[in-house]
This record gives structure tokens, C-alpha cells and sequence, in this order.
């Protein structure tokens, strides 16, 4: 694909051009931003959104040439905080799901050990991560704005970028849980199974005992029982918490899912989106000028006065009897 | 991919090297050609945060210097004037400039001027001047295409922006393959003529040092045709998928408008037809109507297959699996009553016009020979008081254009029977198109008729039977490609350029046809694609023809031929 860079020769004819423009007037421009010294927040230049990119600070130096004296800060506005927490909390949470994806592993490893360690780790990371999600969703509201202007709809267009991104988040995050859940069903079973098993063998090695030693259960099969129903309500207790945050996470994808544009559909059209901007802010002004001329001529206002005059008039009537009497 | 992906290519290499949060500003026509090829889902994840006009970003003074602003414009003088407004005093932080053509130096040299805040950071020609709607079709929605019928001494000055425009987007195409062809023209045509000869000065004398790639041992071929040469394949009504749509409905940059068509729901009422995006249209595209039913009733069965089985939710495992195919069960919901809608109110419109009467009449005065059979029943379609104005009008001009020269008397008694009926279409319409595409102005062999071979082809075929009458019709450029392909394209029809030559036959060859091409005939080319010739076909036009864009065309043309002095 054949491309040409004509930003040579651009900067030689800006050059050139300023050369000629220069005596004239850049004398006062330059003393003024000599004058200023000291380091001036320039134009942020770094990737606020992206959690792909790594954190870039803010550059500060001096301007280097002296026509840029003219241009004004440019610092973002204050939603653009917010959106950073969000792309930041994304962030953390993509690297939490990487060590969930570990602890699931190691947990599923047939292991002597008790296992109750890789447990709590897997449910505080599962509660971290749906936390986070949760926070920034709810942080994803506060971007919405009011009125059309070219700023709602950068607001809007960052809105559905985060959304998109929290989206795929939770999904993939259900997604490993169910995986788990799976797994970990069907290791509960195998070991019941085996329970089980050794439970009918030992009711049938009692029945073939004494009648009376029927009646009564050995200690040792007491013990057994026990420590597998322990086991069994531990398992289900997990099962429940795990189901719960699958529940959380649906709901949090069914309101994200207003949010998120549907590939291959109409609204995904630049064209569209384009032509809706121009008919919503033209809709804004027409609204907001028919607000604005029913409040000037509205009933409220006539009233309010009316009404103010009316006690005006009765407290001039109370002064004038007190005066009177 | 071909078209399509050269120009998701040079957008993304627009976006990829600025970090941050950045605005794209696009044109009227650049927003075409942006549009069918990205989404809008994939400029958020560019970080792209606003899309914006170029005339209404001037409206406002938002001053919103944390934005980087990504301009991407046609190098016309209204976009650098614009330029100037926005660089006098700039919104965004800083400013990068493409563009999709070739820039003057005078232009250059305006905006340089006018950068006095050294707020642009790069100025690029980026060569993405087309709109590709699909894989080997392109489009230039050129705004006022009639002006292609006319002789130059009407209107010169619009003649020559419509041919700058054209030799612009021929030269952009050949620059994203990186090529530089080998041209050839229809003969009778002068304007086929004129943008031949414009484009290789340009690649050849202008610019040779930016077209000089590397050069293949056969050099592509660049053939210009003209519209003219083939009126019969935009009036014929389509019954393949996409060529139908626009017939009946109209499509534009892939996209579909319902809104005049009837009541429909909120989400229905624009939607996007595009073969890169939707794998259902992609394989259903080009097959006949017919075929189109069934399948879309096997994909509403599937899609009620899975509907079902969602309602049955009983345990948490279900509902987390609903949960998790949510987006693609609405995707796919989306999708069926897309095409569910689009066919049903296809239908409701062959039902109202009658088409399937009609266009069998069509396709025999397209195909079949037999004059008097042919007067015979256009005269008893004229009489049927239930067939629309515009399909009496094609049915006439179908007719004139194949028996123009056999019995001058019966095609009279048409034309008075036509203008007493239809009072809107001023009479000698047809007349027009025939002073324009008549037999003598026709260089290739349209209905068959001329040499020994072709007649010899045309017994054979309809001794062998047609598969199905509605779709027997073959555009005129089918012949053409099939020439190509043999290395057999005669030299006294389609001359070359100057002192160019091919030896054999060439690999890749972009069809431009002056005046529009039809979708029926981008269908052609897709099929001859596939079939493993060996040849790649790339066609393309000024604008996407259909019936009424024809005779809208035809029309504008004639009431300024009228008007003018200058014709006789």
C-alpha cells in the first residue's frame, strides 16, 4: 500500500513562512514565555484509556519553541479521572483473574493437604475481582452526561469502550468459574461416590454381624459419617458462594448490556452514529429554546407573580386596618 | 478482502502511531469510505472517543486540547479552506492531516501558512479514495453522474470535476495495490476516452516517480468502459439477493433504508447489508430468490431451536449458560429479523408491481429473440392497468433498445401508448436513451446478434434450457471478462493508451465502467472470481445503478441537453 509524506515538506514551508512572519511578531510572544521560566503542564500526551499501554506520567517540560506560548493548557477534564480509575481497576482486575486462573489449577490438583488455604485464596480473589467490577460499574454511571455537545458524546463513546471492556471482564471471569464449579462437581461426586461405597460396605459387614450390633452404628463408621457430611456441606457452601457471584456478575452484564454496542447492527455504523449526533444536538437546541420560551411565558411564572402581588396587596390591607382601628 | 482491507489498513496505520484520546474528523465522502470498511466498536477500541464532520467542527469553539484530532479528508479546496479556519485557531491538541489523495504543492503551502500554532504534527497522503463496498466491487459515489452523457461543450467545467473525481479514485485503487497498469478504453465512447487518457498522464508523465513500483512481467490491465455500452442490464429488474434489495429498496454504503417502506420497529428501520460482517447474507448474496425463502426459513428454524431451549431455564446451570450466550443470542436474533423483514417486504412489492409478469417479459426482450412476440406482449402489459409507470417505461425502453431498427411502426404505436399513459415521464425519454445507447453508439455485441459465434452460442444455450427464467440474463460484462480471460479482446474495439502493449493476458484487471456499475454485474465478477481463472476482476464506478438511479440519470441528462444551446 503506496503512501507519501508530505510533512517535510510542510515544515519547510512553515519554517519559511515564519522566518517571514517572525521580525514582525513573535518578539512580544517569546519574552512572554521566557519570562514564565519554570516547567508548564503541556498537553497531556499520554494513554489515559488504554490499560493495554503501560501508566505514562504527565509531561512537564518547557515549552520548547517559542510559538507554542500561545496555545493554552491543555488539562482534561474531570471525567477523564474517573475513566482512568476505571481503565486502572480493569487493569487489576485482568492480573487478579491471571492469579484466580492459578489457585483454580492448584485447587483442582489432587492434593493431601486439607486444601481450606487454596479455598479462601480462590474466594478472596473471586470477591476482589467481582468487587472491582462492581465499583466500576457503578463509577461507569457517573460518566453519563447531560445535554448534547461534543463533550457528551466523547463521554458516551469512553463510556461504551469501558463497558465493553467490563463486559468481556465478567464474562470471562463467570466463564472460569463455571468451568471450576464443574470440575470441582465432579470431583464431590467421585469422592461421595466413594463414601457411599464404603458406607454400604460397611452397613452390609454390620447386618451380616450380631442383629444387635445392627442397631447400634459403629463408632468408627459414626466418625466417618460425619466427617463426609462435614465435607459435603463445605462443598455445597462453595457451590452456593460460587453460584452467588454467577448471579451478581448476570446482573451486572445485564445493565452493562445497554451499554455495549452490538457488532454487524446499524449502531455500530460511523455514518449512523455521525448523522444521529447532528439530529440529537439539533433536537437539544429546538428542546432546550421551547423550555426556554415556556418558562418565560409559562403559567408557574404567571402565577407565582399574581400571587406575590395578591400578598402584597392583603399585607397593605392588614397594615392599613391596624392602622385604622 | 481486497478492496476492504487496503483501506482498514491505511486506518489503521492512521491511528496506530498516536496514543491518547483522539477525535477523527472525516468529510462527506471520506465518511463513506470510512464506514464500510471499520466499525465504530473498532474505533473505541483505537481509542478513537469522537467522529466528527469537518464543516461542523468549525460551529463550535469548545476548546478541547486533550483531544488529538486525526483529520482525514478529500484534498478539495472547500476541506483546505476548513483547514485554514480550524489551524487559525486550533480546538484540539494536536493535528494530523491525511489525506486520500494527491495534494497540490499551493495546498501545502496554504496550510502551512495558516499553521502559525505549529499545531500539526504530519501531513500524509494516505491513498484511500473509494468506497469498497465489497471484496471486488468499489463505488465513487460521484454526486452528479449524469453529467457523463452529455458532450463536453455543455457543461465543461462540471464534465471536468467529474473526471478529475474519477481518474482521482482510478489512480487511488491502483495506488493501494501498488500497480501501475496498462490502459485500454471502449473506442466509441469520449469520455472512456478522456479519463483513459487523463489517468496515464497522470501515472505515467505526472507522477511516474510515485506509480513506479515494482514491476510484474504482465502488467495489470486498466479497462474503461462506458455505461452506455450496456443499458440493458440497470432497467432489467434483479432477483439475486443483494442485487434485488437495491432494486426494490435501495442500498447505500451497505446500508439500508426502511423508513419509507412501512411501519417497522425502532431497530429495523436502517440496516446493514454488508458480506464482511454478516455470514448469512455472505452466503446467500447472489443466489435467486427462491433459495434466499428457504434458507431464511431454515435460519429462523434454528434460531426458534434455540429460543426454546433458553425459555426452558431450571437450574442455576442454565441460567448461567444464558447468561454467558446472551450477546450471541441477540446477535442472531438481530440478524433473522433483519433478513426475515428484508424479504418480506420484498415480497409485498412483487406482489403490488407484479413483477414476476413483468419481469419475464424483461428477461425474454433481454435474452430471447422474436420480435413479434415480443410487441405482442409489451402491448398487453401497457394495456394491464395494474403495471406501475416506471416498469411500462422499462418495458418500452427494453424494447426499443433490442428492435430499434425492426419495424419503426410498431415501436411508434409504443411510444404513443406509453406517453398516453404515463403523463409523468415527459415523452421522448426513450427517445433520449436511444440517441444515447441505440444500436450505433454500441460497441459491444449486447444482445448476441452480430457475429456467427455469438448467434452459434445463443442457439446452443437455449437448446440446453434455462435453469430459471428470471435469472437467464447475462450483463454484457460477462462477455467482456470472458475475452479477457482468452486474451481476446479486440484491439479495434478497446484501443490502448498511447503506445501501450500486452503480451499475454494480464493477471489483475479493474474494470471501470463511466455512468455506474449495477450489482447484477458485480455479482458476474464475483462468480467469474471464484471460479479459479487465474485472473483477478475488480470492478468498479461512479456511482451503484439501479432501474430508478438510471432513469433519474437519463432524465437529468435530457433536461439539460434540452436546455442548452450548445446540443443540437
Amino acid at each position: 500500500m503506496a503512501s507519501r509524506n508530505r510533512t517535510i515538506i510542510f515544515r519547510r514551508y512553515r519554517d519559511a513562512l515564519k522566518s517571514v512572519r517572525a521580525p514582525a511578531s513573535s518578539s512580544p510572544a517569546s519574552s512572554l514565555t521566557t519570562s514564565a521560566g519554570g516547567p508548564v503542564i503541556e498537553l497531556v500526551s499520554t494513554s489515559l484509556i488504554n490499560p493495554n499501554r503501560s501508566y505514562a506520567p504527565l509531561s512537564t517540560e518547557d515549552p520548547g519553541n517559542s510559538s507554542k506560548g500561545a496555545l493554552t493548557v491543555g488539562l482534561p477534564p474531570a471525567w477523564v479521572d474517573v475513566s482512568e480509575e476505571i481503565a486502572a481497576n480493569v487493569q487489576l482486575a485482568r492480573t487478579r483473574m491471571a492469579e484466580l486462573a492459578k489457585a483454580h489449577a492448584k485447587a483442582l490438583m489432587p492434593s493431601f493437604g486439607d486444601g481450606k488455604e487454596d479455598q479462601r485464596l480462590i474466594e478472596s480473589l473471586s470477591q476482589e475481582i467481582t468487587g472491582l467490577i462492581k465499583r466500576s460499574e457503578k463509577k461507569l454511571q457517573r460518566l453519563s452526561a447531560a445535554g448534547p455537545s461534543e463533550d457528551s458524546n466523547v463521554r458516551k463513546n469512553v463510556q461504551r469502550s469501558l463497558a465493553t471492556d467490563l463486559q468481556n471482564l465478567s464474562m470471562e471471569l463467570r466463564k472460569k468459574q463455571s468451568t471450576y464449579l464443574k470440575r470441582l462437581r465432579q470431583q464431590k461426586e467421585g469422592q461421595d461416590g466413594v463414601d457411599l461405597e464404603m458406607n454400604l460396605n460397611g452397613n452390609r459387614s454390620t447386618m451380616e454381624d450380631d442383629d444387635l450390633d445392627n442397631m447400634v452404628f459403629n463408632e468408627h463408621q459414626m466418625a466417618k459419617l460425619k466427617k463426609s457430611e462435614a465435607l459435603t456441606a463445605e462443598r455445597e457452601r462453595e457451590i452456593q458462594q460460587v453460584v452467588d457471584s454467577v448471579n451478581e456478575l448476570a446482573q451486572i452484564m445485564k445493565d452493562l448490556s445497554v451499554l455495549v454496542i452490538d457488532q454487524g447492527t446499524i449502531v455500530d455504523r460511523i455514518d449512523y452514529n455521525i448523522q444521529n449526533v447532528a439530529t440529537t444536538v439539533e433536537e437539544g437546541l429546538k428542546q432546550l429554546q421551547k423550555a426556554e420560551r415556556t418558562q418565560k411565558h409559562g403559567g408557574m411564572v404567571r402565577c407565582a407573580t399574581v400571587l406575590i402581588i395578591m400578598c402584597f396587596i392583603m399585607l397593605v390591607l392588614l397594615i392599613l386596618k391596624e392602622i385604622f382601628l | 478482502m481486497v478492496l476492504v482491507s487496503a483501506v482498514r489498513d491505511y486506518i489503521n496505520r492512521m491511528l496506530q502511531d498516536i496514543s491518547g484520546m483522539k477525535v477523527l474528523i472525516l468529510d462527506s465522502h471520506t465518511v463513506s469510505i470510512v464506514s464500510v470498511a471499520y466499525s465504530q466498536s473498532e474505533l473505541l477500541q483505537k481509542e478513537v472517543f469522537l467522529v466528527e464532520l469537518v464543516d461542523s467542527i468549525s460551529k463550535s469553539n469548545e476548546s478541547m486540547s486533550h483531544l488529538k484530532a486525526v483529520f482525514f479528508l478529500r484534498p478539495t479546496s472547500e476541506n483546505i479552506q476548513h483547514l485554514r479556519r480550524q489551524l487559525a485557531s486550533p480546538r484540539f491538541g494536536e493535528y494530523h492531516l491525511f489525506f486520500s489523495n494527491l495534494l497540490k504543492d499551493t495546498q501545502i503551502h496554504i496550510l502551512a501558512d495558516s499553521d502559525e500554532q505549529e499545531v500539526v504534527q504530519q501531513v500524509q497522503e494516505f491513498y484511500a479514495d473509494f468506497v469498497a463496498i465489497d471484496t471486488y466491487h468499489f463505488t465513487l459515489n460521484v454526486p452528479s453522474n449524469h453529467i457523463y452523457m452529455l458532450p463536453a461543450v455543455v457543461d465543461p467545467s462540471n464534465l471536468q470535476h467529474f473526471c478529475d473525481r474519477v481518474v482521482d479514485g482510478i489512480a487511488a485503487i491502483f495506488l493501494a495495490l501498488k500497480r501501475r497498469p496498462i490502459i485500454r478504453y471502449q473506442r466509441t465512447s469520449d469520455i472512456a476516452k478522456r479519463i483513459a487518457q487523463e489517468t496515464a498522464k497522470l501515472m505515467y508523465q505526472q507522477e511516474s516517480g510515485l506509480f513506479d513500483f515494482r514491476r510484474t512481467e504482465i502488467s495489470p490491465l486498466l479497462l474503461v468502459v462506458d455505461r452506455r455500452d450496456d443499458p440493458v442490464t440497470p432497467l432489467l429488474n434483479q432477483w439475486t439477493y443483494q442485487a434485488m434489495v437495491h432494486e426494490l429498496i435501495g442500498i447505500q454504503d451497505n446500508k439500508v433504508d426502511l423508513r419509507n417502506i412501512g411501519k417497522l420497529p425502532q431497530d429495523q428501520q436502517e440496516v446493514v447489508l454488508s458480506s464482511e460482517q454478516d455470514a448469512f447474507f455472505k452466503a446467500n448474496m447472489y443466489e435467486n430468490f427462491g433459495d434466499i425463502g428457504m434458507n431464511i426459513k431454515q435460519l429462523v428454524d434454528e434460531f426458534q431451536q434455540i429460543a426454546k431451549s433458553n425459555q426452558n431455564i431450571q437450574t442455576i446451570e442454565d441460567m448461567a449458560k444464558f447468561v454467558d450466550n446472551y450477546p450471541e443470542y441477540r446477535k442472531m436474533q438481530g440478524n433473522v429479523s433483519k433478513h426475515v423483514t428484508l424479504v418480506t417486504e420484498m415480497s409485498k412489492i412483487v406482489e403490488e408491481r407484479k413483477l414476476m409478469l413483468v419481469s419475464q417479459t424483461e428477461q425474454d426482450l433481454a435474452c430471447n429473440g422474436g420480435q413479434v412476440t415480443a410487441f405482442e406482449a409489451v402491448t398487453n402489459l401497457l394495456n394491464n392497468e395494474r403495471i406501475s409507470d416506471i416498469d411500462r417505461l422499462r418495458l418500452v425502453m427494453l424494447y426499443a433498445l433490442r428492435y430499434e431498427k425492426e419495424s419503426p411502426v410498431q415501436l411508434m404505436q409504443l411510444f404513443n401508448k406509453l406517453a398516453s399513459q404515463s403523463p409523468k415521464y415527459k415523452p421522448g425519454l426513450v427517445q433520449f436513451l436511444l440517441k444515447q445507447a441505440g444500436v450505433d453508439k454500441r460497441t459491444g455485441d449486447l444482445y448476441g446478434n452480430r457475429d456467427l459465434l455469438n448467434i452459434a452460442r445463443n442457439m446452443a444455450r437455449g437448446l440446453k434450457g434455462i435453469e430459471n427464467v428470471y435469472t437467464q440474463h447475462q450483463p454484457l460484462l460477462f462477455q467482456t471478462m470472458e475475452s479477457i480471460s482468452k486474451g481476446r479482446l479486440k484491439d479495434v474495439d478497446y484501443p490502448f493508451v498511447g503506445n501501450h502493449f500486452q503480451q499475454g493476458r494480464p493477471q489483475e484487471v479493474v474494470i471501470f465502467i463511466v455512468g455506474g456499475t449495477t450489482y447484477e454485474e458485480s455479482r458476474s465478477v464475483a462468480l467469474q472470481n471464484a471460479s479459479n481463472s487465474g485472473i483477478r476482476f475488480i470492478l468498479g464506478g461512479s456511482v451503484v445503478l439501479n432501474s430508478k438511479r438510471f432513469l433519474k440519470d437519463l432524465e437529468e441528462a435530457q433536461r439539460i441537453a434540452r436546455s442548452s444551446p450548445a446540443v443540437v
